[in-house]
């Protein structure tokens, strides 16, 4: 026992002289006038997909303000931790943020406690593609990525010659089941014959899990690859078997040039550049904000020269179509995959109907 | 080839055994400090970081006693078993069940009266955790069962239990079919004390109670000659099945309590990742305690301070939040290597004596 | 050739701490001699011992092996310049046969295989008198055989000097004379043995010149046929000692335990014990003989209710005990105490001091869940200062205490409860004779107050002293049961080993 103490004593003692002999502490340089952003990521900056979009977004919304506003990240956190994300946060606001900016669904309930938490009442939290608010200080935002998702269908479509499309998804939920209707949607549009097959991986950012999945898709045939989750792990596998690969949130043109197509991306920094504009013009209250590709919130990547110019003709039709306003996605009859009528004849889906999306469409078959 | 001469040693004084240590804590920091350099990072700089990260704010204070409440509770549950020489590799699992059970009174009696309720989870949950742990106690005490295993392959169940509740049956039907499960209603949730939640007293009351219980009961006893001879404990007319079981239901326990409060204070509901790897490190934290309880509280304290200090790093100085799992890989290998140097004594001068004897053989 | 000093160890110290275990030591051990250490247990003949097996470094003095100074830095060194020790506690490969046991953990030893080292094995044996099977696994061996295993060992890798800690503790009569036999060949062969032991007659018999230390010091060294055994135990407790074992008889013997038709078995299924039946009774002590691993455990922990008998009943003053756990002979108010073989594995817990192995069995009658430490408490000392047990404190933990002292604890715990029998399993192994005979005065004691004591013994000229009557085991079965005063050493051997005697003695 009093071994055990003088050890702890001892630990004690070697820290503290390391805290005596370090001096101050690391000060950032910029000034208190800055506003400060923190950012919680799911996965790495770096990985190629979701967070490196979110990333880019976050760059080009600093470089913007020039050094009115600065940006601290913490980058793979955990989203089904949720004393990960609190703590996360709770760090970036020690650090002296006054915006906390969570990119992932997961980190939904910790920002909702944090937010109602009076202690942190002058705190804006900013929270990605989850559904809860308050009046005060609690926003979220998404895109409309059926816009997208429903032109690279068309692509993938008018590409495919199995008539089987690969989708390497994450969650079996709403959001994810917008997307792969959307896409199936557009590919039926020119392609009544085509299947879309889909894998659930049950991860966001899993890129072995996510590799794997599409190499499962490729051996049953299979030809054109896309996916719903955050690495370019599916687009490697296509590659690597030498058939079509549609990526998402980023242009990978350049890391799988021998596959890419294109992808249905995120330009976040539109949204953040307003929302912090309108926090520091102190504006801002809390919305539930859904950017299109009208609003250059969401886009589809240029499409590279693997896909045919009547291809790109076709999409780029469509696409002045949905930005115009003039083409609604989700317009019935639409049939579910077991044959239930989920949209009447005659009715369009507006974004509340779009989220209350619960089923695959006809032509979809999963495994999860 | 004896270069090294390795004799053992019983008998070392106090004084010495507490040398060998604080050198060996220095050393990993030294050697820590090392690897930081080769990388370009400042140690100094780094290691006042960690201290200024864990303790130098209210929140950062606050944040480390957060990650201490689970890790000291869990180290007392820990300690019981390992008292024993039941080596319980399970307590992950037994807090994922823990608040499991937690939950699962959560979730169903959300409007019961806020202390009524939380009693409930409290009891559900120590039982759940206990019966997590009786099972490989009582193929271990019937059939002789290796419980290293046994606990360790517990925990991968508990993990895919929850997994399949949180996808199937336990569902949020409002998350918009995103497969969580739903938050707690407010009554389900710990009232904080000071800014922390109440988990720290709780804690502190444990530490106290199980250093009663080993020292001064005769249950507590009984589990330490069990944990000593075997053999012993038959001859003194124990009943040995009875003890292993008791004490795997207090260690169980312990660790399903663990996973109330985290489900209850920090989660607000039940995820599969619930136990956070703190099953693990309060198997660490509890035998650099040396299995006593008071020693525990403290190991704990500095454990959460490194890994509160570490977590702030990567905020603060963006740096890897694996420095300072570097840090504390480096001090749990000197401190439990300077373990040997404790039992053995260790001379160099072999390579001079053993010149000498070949001389001698060959003259 | 015959006269060369093979081993010359002169002014040899060697401290543990504060304690020196060795003082300025001198022995000198020639060729063609069995040379014997002599102390108690204590007196750093192990310590020697192990200096000249290059376990140990000493701190002062030097070592010369056939004249040459030498320094020892591993046993390695030492067994490189022939010599071979054999360990109290033998080390060898249990699933292995003799023959793997002999080339095991040698160099170069990769290829020897077969022919090469049976032939070896074979020229070893015949030239020292040494008869083992080498394809024979050594858990089949007995304890003499293993013992015989060893000194092949020691013998194939090249010793000339062969040093034997206690060989003699664990063989029969007959055994020891087969080894004493084969040391006798190898003195003719011309090499040097020296054998450490703490009993005076096997000195007296088998040693050309003894060497006695005492607390760490060389009392002297003297040529065995000059002296009396009287003078050795001076030169060993630096005083005259009373020898003599008192037995008293007591009349009115009334029967406290009656073992009847007891069998028991082993964990293969085997019995263990084999229809065994005996009477104690009170005031007397009850010896069990017997070649180690005869059923004397089992006998010992059947009646302590550690082990189910398989048939046949145990009466503690007329009520059947068989079936009873250890628990319920303790809430039975069944006074019987029990000093088990392995007493740091059993009856005590090393790590713990005194008072917490007072509290072991003494807790379960204690109301309440709170462990009492008082009565423990006032009971260590009782305990200490009346069987006059050496501790710093009574809060020291009992592995720390000397072995005797260990013994004492145990005893006296055992004693304390006031028992009406007591079991007493090899109450004196690994004890000095100061403690031995303090432990022969308890049981005395206690046969006196009226308590029935199963003594299970090694030493035979003990058993036949202190015993009222015997009980001879041989392979678990019972072979006779015997008066002392009317069989002779032999006689009790030839039942060891599984014999009959034309006589039946002092049968109850």
């Amino acid at each position: 026992m009093k071994k055990v103490l003088s050890v702890l004593l001892i630990l004690a003692l070697v820290f503290g002289l390391a805290a005596c002999g370090g001096g101050e502490t690391a000060e950032e340089p910029a000034g208190d006038e800055a506003l400060k952003v923190g950012f919680i990521y799911i996965g790495t900056k770096n990985d190629g997909g979701f967070t490196q979009a979110h990333h880019e977004g976050t760059m080009a919304m600093e470089e913007y303000f020039g050094g009115k506003v600065t940006t601290i990240i913490k980058e793979g956190v955990d989203d089904t931790d949720k004393q990960a994300a609190k703590e996360a946060a709770l760090g970036m606001i020690d650090q002296g943020a006054s915006v906390i900016v969570a990119c992932s669904f997961g980190f939904m309930d910790a920002l909702d406690e944090l937010a109602n938490d009076p202690a942190y009442a002058d705190i804006k939290f900013l929270h990605f593609s989850g559904y809860k608010m308050n009046d005060t200080n609690f926003g979220n935002y998404f895109g409309a990525t059926e816009e997208p998702r429903y032109l690279s269908g068309i692509v993938a479509g008018m590409q495919t010659e199995t008539n089987k499309l690969g989708y390497v998804a994450a969650f079996p939920y709403t959001e994810v089941q917008i997307g792969i209707n959307a896409f199936t949607l557009g590919a039926q549009s020119v392609n009544p014959d085509v299947e879309v097959k889909v894998v659930y991986i049950n991860s966001w950012y899993d890129p072995a899990q996510e590799k794997a999945a599409a190499e499962a898709l490729l051996a049953q045939g299979c030809d054109v690859i896309t996916q719903h989750c955050d690495t370019t792990g599916p687009q490697v596998a296509a590659a690597e078997k030498g058939v079509y690969a549609i990526g998402y949130n980023m242009d990978n043109s350049a890391v799988v040039p021998e596959s890419f197509l294109t992808a249905p991306i995120w330009h976040h920094e539109e949204f953040l550049i307003a929302t912090i504009q309108a926090i520091m013009d102190g504006t801002w209250t809390p919305e539930s904000y859904y950017g299109t590709m009208a609003d250059g919130y969401v886009d589809l990547a240029p499409m590279t020269d693997l896909v045919p110019a009547e291809t790109k003709a076709a999409v780029e039709a469509v696409k002045a179509q949905i930005i115009a306003g003039e083409k609604p996605i989700f317009v019935g009859p639409i049939y579910d995959n077991a044959g239930n009528l989920v949209v009447p004849e005659g009715t369009t889906l507006d974004r509340g109907g779009i989220w209350e999306t619960n089923y695959l469409v006809k032509g979809v078959t999963a495994v999860q | 080839m004896n270069f090294i001469k390795i004799t053992k040693r019983d008998d070392l004084p106090r004084n010495k055994a507490i040398l060998i240590r604080g050198v060996a804590i220095l050393l990993s920091l030294i050697c820590a400090g090392l690897v930081m350099l080769i990388f370009g990072l400042e140690p100094i700089k780094i290691y006042t970081e960690i201290i200024n990260g864990s303790l130098g704010s209210e929140m950062r204070i606050k944040q480390t006693i957060i990650k201490a409440i689970p890790l000291v509770i869990t180290s007392l549950g820990i300690l019981v078993a390992f008292k024993m020489k039941f080596w319980n590799i399970g307590a992950e699992g037994q807090i994922i069940m823990g608040a499991m059970a937690a939950a699962y009174v959560a979730l169903n009696y959300g409007e019961t009266p806020k202390p009524v309720l939380l009693l409930l989870m409290v009891i559900a949950s120590m039982l759940a955790g206990g019966i997590w742990a009786f099972i490989p106690a009582f193929f271990k005490a019937k059939m002789g069962t290796n419980e290293t295993i046994f606990t360790l392959m517990m925990n991968y169940i508990a993990i895919k239990f929850v997994t399949y509740l949180q996808y199937g049956p336990w569902k949020d039907p409002g998350a918009q079919g995103f497969p969580k499960i739903a938050q707690f209603g407010d009554n389900a949730v710990l009232p904080a004390v000071f800014g922390i939640h109440a988990g720290w007293i709780i804690a502190l009351i444990l530490v106290v109670l199980m250093y009663i219980f080993i020292n001064h009961t005769k249950k507590g006893y009984e589990i330490t000659v069990v944990g000593e001879s075997l053999e012993t404990a038959r001859y003194a007319g124990m009943n040995i099945k009875s003890i292993i079981i008791t004490a795997m239901l207090i260690s169980g326990g312990l660790c399903g309590l663990t996973g109330m409060i985290q489900a209850s204070a920090i989660e607000r509901t039940l995820t599969s990742g619930i136990s956070a790897g703190y099953g693990f490190t309060a198997i660490i934290t509890a035998w650099l305690a040396r299995l006593n309880a008071i020693a525990v509280l403290v190991v704990c304290i500095l454990f959460a301070m490194l890994i509160q200090g570490g977590a702030y790093l990567q905020i603060a100085m963006n740096v890897p939040e694996s420095v300072a799992s570097l840090v504390q890989g480096s001090v749990l290998f000197f401190v439990l290597g300077s373990d040997f140097f404790i039992q053995y004594k260790v001379s160099l001068q072999g390579l001079f004596r053993k010149k000498n004897a070949e001389e001698g053989g060959a003259a | 050739m015959q006269d060369k000093v093979a081993i010359e160890m002169k002014d040899i110290s060697k401290a543990f701490g504060a304690v020196k275990a060795n003082e300025n030591i001198n022995l000198s051990v020639l060729n063609g001699e069995i040379h014997a250490l002599l102390g108690e247990n204590g007196a750093g003949k192990s310590t020697l011992m192990n200096m000249l097996s290059g376990i140990y470094n000493p701190d002062g003095g030097t070592i010369s092996i056939y004249g040459r100074e030498v320094k020892f830095n591993s046993p390695k060194d030492s067994i490189r310049m022939g010599i071979g020790m054999i360990h109290q506690h033998f080390k060898l490969v249990d699933v292995l046969t003799a023959k793997e046991n002999i080339v095991i953990g040698q160099k170069g030893n990769f290829f020897t295989r077969g022919k090469e080292l049976s032939r070896k094995v074979r020229e070893i044996s015949d030239r020292y008198g040494l008869d083992i099977n080498p394809d024979k696994k050594v858990y089949e061996m007995s304890v003499g055989e293993k013992q015989t295993l060893e000194i092949i060992k020691v013998l194939y890798r090249g010793a000339k000097i062969l040093i034997l800690d206690e060989p003699t503790a664990v063989l029969t009569p007959q055994e020891i004379k087969r080894l004493f036999q084969i040391l006798r060949n190898m003195k003719e062969e011309g090499c040097a043995v020296v054998i450490i032991t703490h009993k005076l007659n096997e000195v007296m018999e088998i040693s050309d010149r003894v060497t006695v230390l005492r607390k760490g010091n060389s009392i002297g060294t003297v040529e065995t046929s000059k002296v009396e055994v009287s003078n050795l135990i001076e030169m060993m407790v630096g005083k005259k000692v009373d020898l003599a074992i008192k037995k008293e008889t007591f009349a009115n013997p009334k029967p406290l335990l009656d073992v009847d038709n007891l069998s028991v078995l082993d964990k293969e299924k085997k019995p263990a014990l084999d229809q065994v039946s005996f009477t104690l009774n009170s005031g007397e002590i009850l010896g069990v003989a017997g070649v180690a691993g005869s059923g004397q455990k089992e006998l010992c922990e059947t009646i302590a209710g550690l082990i189910h008998a398989d048939k046949g009943r145990i009466f503690f003053e007329g009520g059947n005990i068989v079936g009873k756990t250890p628990r319920d002979i303790i809430r039975l108010g069944i006074r019987m105490g029990f000093i088990p073989e392995d007493r740091l594995g059993m009856g005590l817990v090393g790590s713990m001091d005194i008072v917490h192995n007072l509290i072991l069995k003494d807790y379960q009658s204690q109301p309440g869940i709170f462990l009492k430490r008082g009565p423990c408490v006032e009971k260590a000392n009782k305990i200490v200062s009346r069987l006059d047990i050496s501790t710093p404190d009574i809060y020291t933990p009992v592995k720390r205490l000397s072995g005797g002292n260990i013994q004492k604890v145990l005893l006296g715990r055992e004693i304390d409860a006031a028992p009406k029998v007591l079991i007493t399993a090899y109450a004196v192994r690994g004890l000095d004779i100061g403690a031995s005979y303090k432990i022969y005065d308890l049981l005395n004691e206690q046969k006196a107050r009226g308590v029935g004591v199963l003594f299970i013994g090694e030493d035979i000229d003990v058993l036949m002293d202190l015993c009222d009557r015997i009980v001879v085991l041989c392979g678990g079965k019972l072979t006779g049961i015997v008066d002392p005063g009317q069989v002779t050493k032999e006689e009790i051997g030839l039942l060891m080993a599984g014999g009959t005697l034309e006589k039946e003695v002092g049968q109850a």
